[in-house]
């Protein structure tokens, strides 16, 4: 496997963790990944509902980011990155945290970060990496950065449509083939080459979405990505930073159970499938108060539920009052496991996909 | 002509007819235009009439209408 070079910082190993909120990416999944070598990721989502330190959801939200990120530093000295999602609301706030706080690298997604340059002072440590789910996505943001900031991205997250979370598809592009993460990369590799061909630099794609062993590994780098994101596989660690009953939810889950539902911000999520979700399914809602305008898209006076509160709830176990986002391959977990097990797992996999592709 | 030229940008941008777009066509509902077709439309009449529109205008901007709108507010 070789390096993943973002900009300035090199992480010896391919390999980036996906952030993933509410609470389940923090300082010790994120620490644990950086030591091992991958990137190891924040994820900024609702932390200003798990720090409570003042009766201001942003002033949290800030002052849980800057702690978390200087947690996280103090216990790796690997390469660390947040990721922010360009829908909440106090996204430019947290990502002048993350800079001031010289995070290695922002990632931003569910939403185009048009203006995320705009905030990084020139020569900054920071590297500016977008989230996008299809080659149009991350030709507009080339376009707009480098018309406006003469930036051009440190690189790029492709999420396919097997990811965890919120999906940036369309409900019926899912299962569509001609959707699968392999098309995307190839139309998303034609589409920044002139680009690194005219700046002669190059722009590491970092495919997401059901990337589940070091063979997946092996088969995406030989397609051109220059690494790869993975979520749901760190969800059954040791170290991932959520209960333990949402971990066991993962070795609980059947194929079947993981589905589609529609989120209340708008974007089709992939979720391990429960009563809570029976509910809303059967039009039945769980009433919330709105602790805060978190995402812009949000349509909360006829959302069945809140997202943010039914994912903080099932992050602390509590499946009763929530439910779990995970990836399309979230079933086949079968034990928890320490993340560097993880890590050698798949660098033993990887070597053996390797060495049976290998003519010679 | 703003109205014809607009008329033309979107029939490019969105692959669609000319004849399909009326001054009153809400864009996403009535031409189909998805997120991304928005932002770039906005960014094909940035260049079109090498001017900037910022992002707290690009988001009002829901039909035909309101981008003639905004381009006759300039002249
Ligand atoms: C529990 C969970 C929470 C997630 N939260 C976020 C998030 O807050 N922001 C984000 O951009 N992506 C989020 N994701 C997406 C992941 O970062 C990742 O790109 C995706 O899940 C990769 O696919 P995989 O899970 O099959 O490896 C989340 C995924 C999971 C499983």
């Amino acid at each position: 496997m070789q390096p993943l070079k973002l900009g300035t910082h090199t992480a010896p190993l391919p390999l980036v963790q996906g952030g993933m909120g509410i609470g389940v990416s923090l300082s010790k999944l994120a620490s644990s990944v950086a030591n091992e070598g991958g990137i190891g990721v924040l994820s900024a989502a609702g932390l200003g509902m798990l720090y409570k330190g003042s009766p201001h959801y942003e002033e949290n939200a800030r002052d849980g980011l800057r702690q978390e990120i200087r947690k996280t530093r103090a216990l790796s000295s690997g390469v660390l990155g947040v990721n922010i999602m360009v829908a909440m609301t106090n996204f430019a706030d947290l990502v002048e945290v993350a800079i001031e706080e010289e995070i290695d690298v922002i990632f931003a997604g569910a939403g185009l970060p048009l203006d995320l340059p705009k905030h990084l002072p020139k020569n900054h440590k920071t590297k500016l990496v977008p989230i996008v789910s299809s080659a149009r996505a991350a030709r507009i943001i080339l376009k707009k950065w480098l018309q406006n900031y003469d930036y051009l991205p440190d690189g790029f997250v492709l999420e396919g449509p097997l990811a965890g979370g919120h999906l940036g598809f369309k409900k019926e592009q899912i299962a569509d083939p001609s959707f699968t993460l392999e098309t995307l990369l190839a139309e998303v590799l034609t589409v920044l080459r002139p680009f690194e061909e005219e700046r002669k630099q190059a722009i590491p794609v970092i495919v997401a979405g059901g990337i589940y062993t070091g063979e997946d590994i092996f088969r995406f780098l030989q397609r051109g990505a220059a690494a790869v994101q993975m979520a749901t596989r760190f969800v059954t660690t040791h170290e991932c930073d959520a209960d333990d009953a949402f971990k066991a939810s993962y070795i609980q889950a059947n194929a079947d159970d993981i589905v589609i539902i529609d989120s209340p911000v708008g974007l089709p999520g992939r979720a391990i499938d429960n009563a809570y979700l029976e509910d809303v399914r059967q039009g039945l809602k769980h009433p919330f108060t709105c602790p805060y305008d978190c995402i812009i898209t949000c349509k909360k006076e006829a959302a069945p539920y809140c997202i943010t509160l039914a994912l903080l709830q099932a992050r602390k176990g509590n499946f009763k009052h929530g439910f779990a986002f995970a990836g399309a391959n979230a079933y086949r977990a079968t034990e928890v496991i320490s993340v560097k097990t993880l890590i050698e797992t798949l660098k033993d996999e990887y070597a053996v996909a390797a060495q049976s592709s290998d003519p010679s | 002509m703003i109205f014809e030229k607009i008329k033309r940008l979107i029939a490019d941008e969105l692959g669609i007819e000319e004849d399909t777009i009326e001054l009153d066509s809400d864009l996403s509902e009535d031409l189909g235009a998805d997120s991304l077709d928005a932002v770039e439309l906005i960014m094909a009449i940035e260049e079109e009439f090498e001017i900037e529109i910022d992002d707290s205008s690009a988001q009002k901007i829901k039909t035909v209408q309101d981008i003639v709108d905004y381009l006759e507010d300039l002249v």
